[in-house]
């Protein structure tokens, strides 16, 4: 027993050296999670004051003021011809009729000046609102019946309350005039404040009252899907050779480097490469989902790779030498075992990676997404938009109401990429398994 | 006792019950056999019958196989099986027994040896000691036997008390035959056949006693062999 | 007796004095009625040589096992027997290791099939995420074993019986494998392997994740389908070859140095070897 080399100390000697590091490690401890707290409450903070900026300026956006009007449809004016065709309502007067019934309201004001102050009142499209209207319910014709229509931007700003009266109306957008037949108009009770259905069944528009995020939601679907469709075989197919079939060698290494590296190159440089290959080389025409979802899949497709290799890897091996022992083969083992088990982690990853393509504005911009696009796009072969390059264009705007439209667009937006976010926690845990 | 004897076969292999089972089993046969042998021996002691020398020739070499499969037995146990409690402890009895019964053979075949050779002189002397001994030690051998297939503690008790018995037998026996030896130095020769043939005889005995304490270790684990030395002793 | 006795112990003394690895392997290498034979073998795993020619029968309807020192090679060998080095990548094989006398290294051989015939059971017990009843319903349906459900629910209710799994599984076969306990999971993987009816069942280590009762369980399963399976069995417990094989190889070093009949290794080794090895003489 004495001949090893004895070190160290006695047992309480030891024990007493360990009670006096103890409050000095103490201290060390909560200083840390002192640290660790307020990082964690800053950053909360921060949220916090992102959620309620674009909530106080998002939530008005989503409401318009509506003017009630009673609508004479005469159908000598609207429809001669009682035909009830997209032709035939071509020559109807919709914006004189509408104009007459605000008239009417108004008590009917005379002069060219006050009829034209009336006319800034409306929005422009009211128009095409009653145009619609008609088409869809023939068996109102020759009736009159009460309509809304939406309230023009400046108006309607004006009735949120920022526009000041007090400020001289030279430097007003809305007249005193205008301001008097407002009045008149919410003294008998015929603005509304409502859910606006323009902004999310109505398109782009310069005329804000009428901007509507419909063809963007639906181009930046489309292209969601042309991505979804692309991205994803590719990149499970992809992760389950480089794991499972491709040979360790040099060049699958460099492949592997390669993959990683693209995960972190800008988004704007697969833009500019789309616009080089796809519409310059190939001919493609412009501001199409279709270009766009090749783009945001090429974009998306190394963080599919990853991920999706990873889950492959998280596999236990004895699955894999289970399978091999009962004599599957190397195919039957990947679909019927590895990739069951891997999949949870593939659609969290893919899932993940969508939704951070759907936020994508700079390689979308670079291949001309940025036309004014007013009509909904129907396939993805149609020119079409996409959510945010609608909100970066609105952004540029004057008009108020762009703003308060814009920041109703951006909790669109994040509602979208939230509920995808949540989907992919949900999925993954209602898949999560233990093996 | 019933419980433990039960439980040598409650092992979850099916195998090692059935090899304990046979090790059993082969110790009662080779008992048998040693009991057979004994009978044997006396007859031929008895009657001089020269027809029984082949029977005791015969069954000496059946104890002789059954010792080394015996031995066999129990290496392979402990080998394959590496028994514990008290499955080792009826392993290590086994092996003692065994070797108790083979000696206890190869006095038997002392005795028909020597009873060839006293058959005319000593006119019935010592016969009725020789017999006497004889009854005490059967017995002895019979419980002995018994004993371990009931792994009977009680019987096993009885033996001992059995052996001062034959003692005592033994020790007038040896005084009666030198009186005699002194009286006429002339029957010196048989006479100590006589004597050896005792002294096989209470050897027998002693091996049969020898087996009851294998058989209080099986059951107890207690060694209960010279009790002059106890485990203070050794500390 | 006494001669032959003094004749053995001098034997056994000259080749206890050789610790040298022996160039040829000592005792019955050869079996009558081999199922599958094993012929100058080697296996570099990169440069590093596991496997150092080794010859050696494996008799039908017996068990042997494989024992030695880690690093010894015995698993290796054993992946050899259906394959499973394949997987590999750094590893290669050569020599001959012949089933109903084909070589199965061969480029003709599929390796699927060899993997049905010849089954195999692991040191950590791994049944499929899957039910009961598709844990081992799942070879004989890739191998297309049973034509109609019928068949299939039999096979399954036949592999479980055998495994001496039935009667504590048949009202919950649609349950996770999972759920089960260690020694119940090394059941079903032995029942997974039997249902694909093989010919020969390696078992890597199969006992040692699992506790003494399960252990003893799987022993006594494994001396019940001695009688319809070719077993070979790695373990690192001596105890449980000496209960439980017929024959005992003794690796060392990626070499086969010994084998022969279970009781004569441990009774009395050849090679002083593998002597060193099982009474626990090694550094």
């Amino acid at each position: 027993m004495s001949d090893r080399i004895s070190f160290g100390l006695s047992p309480e000697r030891a024990a007493e050296r360990v009670a006096e590091s103890i409050s000095v490690r103490k201290r060390k401890e909560n200083r840390f999670l002192f640290v660790g707290k307020f990082a964690v409450a800053v950053a909360l903070g921060f949220l916090v004051l992102l959620f309620a900026g674009i909530l106080s300026k998002g939530i008005p956006g989503l409401f318009q003021h509506y003017v009630t009007l009673d609508v004479q449809l005469d159908a000598s004016r609207l429809d001669p011809s009682g035909q009830g065709t997209l032709e035939s309502v071509a020559d109807g007067d919709f914006d004189g009729v509408v104009r007459d019934a605000l008239y009417e309201v108004l008590g009917d004001p005379t002069g060219r000046k006050a009829k034209r102050q009336v006319r800034k009142l409306i929005s422009s499209g009211s128009g095409q609102r009653l145009m619609h209207y008609v088409l869809d319910n023939p068996d109102q014709m020759g009736s009159t019946v009460a309509l809304q229509f939406a309230v023009d931007d400046d108006v309607d700003i004006f009735l949120r309350g920022l526009i000041s009266r007090d400020i001289p109306e030279a430097d007003r957008r809305v007249s005193d005039q205008m301001v008097s037949y407002i009045d008149l108009l919410e003294d008998k009770g015929r603005i509304s404040y409502e859910i606006s259905d323009y902004l999310f069944f109505g398109s782009a528009s310069r005329d804000a009252e009428m901007a509507g995020i419909r063809g963007a939601l639906v181009g930046s679907i489309l292209t969601l899907l042309v991505c979804i469709g692309i991205a994803f075989p590719l990149g499970v197919a992809t992760a389950v050779y480089l794991e499972e079939m491709a040979p360790k060698n040099r060049f699958t290494e460099i492949i592997e480097i390669n993959i990683n590296n693209l995960a972190a190159v800008p988004s704007v440089v697969f833009g500019i490469m789309g616009l080089a290959i796809f519409i310059v080389i190939f001919g493609m025409p412009r501001s199409i989902p279709l270009v766009g979802g090749i783009v945001l899949a090429l974009m998306t497709l190394p963080t599919i790779i990853i991920s999706s290799r990873a889950s492959i890897r998280a596999v236990p091996p004895s699955i894999r030498d289970a399978a091999l022992g009962v004599g599957a083969s190397k195919m039957q083992t990947i679909t019927h075992h590895v990739l069951p088990l891997a999949m949870p982690g593939m659609l969290t990853g893919t899932i993940i990676g969508m939704a951070q393509a759907l936020g994508e504005t700079a390689p979308l911009l670079m291949i001309g997404m940025v036309a004014f696009i007013v009509d909904v796009p129907s396939g993805v072969t149609d020119p079409g938009t996409v959510l945010p390059v609608q909100i970066f264009m609105w952004a540029d705007f004057a008009e108020r109401m762009f703003i308060q439209k814009t920041s109703a667009a951006i909790i669109v937006l994040l509602a979208f990429l939230i509920s995808m976010n949540a989907a992919a926690i949900l999925l993954r845990k209602k898949l999560e398994r233990r093996w | 006792m019933k419980d433990l004897n039960e439980d040598f076969y409650r092992h979850i292999s099916s195998e090692f019950n059935e090899e304990l089972e046979a090790l059993r089993r082969s110790t009662l046969e080779m008992g048998g056999l040693v009991e057979e042998q004994l009978a044997s021996a006396l007859k031929f002691f008895a009657s001089q019958d020269s027809s029984l020398l082949s029977d005791i020739e015969s069954i000496e070499q059946q104890i002789n196989a059954a010792e080394i499969d015996l031995d066999d037995q129990v290496e392979s146990l402990i080998v394959r099986r590496q028994p514990i409690a008290s499955d080792l402890r009826l392993v290590l009895a086994v092996s003692k027994i065994v070797r108790d019964l083979e000696r206890i053979g190869d006095e038997l075949e002392k005795v028909g040896r020597l009873s060839l050779e006293s058959l005319d002189s000593a006119d019935g002397v010592g016969i009725t000691e020789i017999q006497r001994i004889a009854e005490q030690v059967a017995k002895m051998l019979s419980e002995s036997l018994t004993a371990f297939a009931r792994l009977d503690l009680d019987l096993a008790r009885d033996i001992f008390e059995r052996e001062r018995k034959v003692d005592k037998v033994y020790q007038s026996a040896l005084r009666s035959l030198a009186t005699f030896m002194i009286e006429d130095p002339r029957n010196i020769g048989s006479v100590l056949n006589i004597v050896w043939i005792a002294r096989s005889l209470e050897r027998v005995g002693d091996h049969a006693t020898n087996i009851a304490e294998y058989v209080i270790y099986l059951v107890q684990g207690v060694d209960v062999r010279h009790p002059s030395v106890n485990e203070n002793s050794f500390k | 007796m006494q001669l032959a006795e003094s004749s053995r112990m001098v034997q056994t003394i000259s080749t206890l004095e050789a610790r040298v690895i022996p160039d040829n392997t000592l005792g019955q290498i050869h079996a009558d009625n081999p199922r599958m034979k094993a012929r100058n073998v080697d296996v570099f795993y990169a440069d590093k040589h596991a496997i150092d020619n080794i010859s050696l029968d494996i008799a039908s309807g017996q068990v042997i096992s494989f024992i030695g020192p880690s690093g010894c090679g015995k698993s290796t060998f054993l992946r050899c027997l259906n394959r499973m080095n394949d997987t590999i990548d750094s590893c290669r094989v050569s020599g001959e290791i012949m089933i109903d006398d084909q070589n199965i290294y061969d480029s003709s051989i599929d390796v699927v099939l060899l993997r049905a015939r010849v089954g195999m059971v692991f040191q950590k017990p791994n049944p499929f995420p899957k039910s009961i009843f598709d844990n081992v319903a799942y070879g004989p349906r890739i191998h297309g074993l049973a034509t109609s459900k019928v068949e299939l629910d039999q096979i399954v209710e036949t592999s479980l019986q055998r495994a001496g799994l039935w009667e504590e599984v048949k009202d919950r076969l649609d349950q996770a494998g999972t759920g089960l306990s260690g020694g119940q999971q090394q059941r079903l993987c032995i029942a997974r392997a039997i249902a694909v009816s093989p010919e020969v069942i390696l078992m890597d280590e199969p006992c040692s994740a699992l506790d003494p009762i399960a252990t003893a369980k799987i022993e006594e399963l494994i001396s019940e389908l001695r009688e319809q399976y070719t077993i070979v069995i790695v373990t690192h417990s001596m105890q449980q070859a000496a209960r439980v094989s017929d024959r005992t190889a003794y690796f060392h070093l990626g070499k086969l140095i010994e084998v022969g009949d279970t009781k004569q290794v441990f009774t009395n080794p050849l090679h002083a070897l593998t002597q060193d090895y099982i009474t626990g003489r090694f550094g």
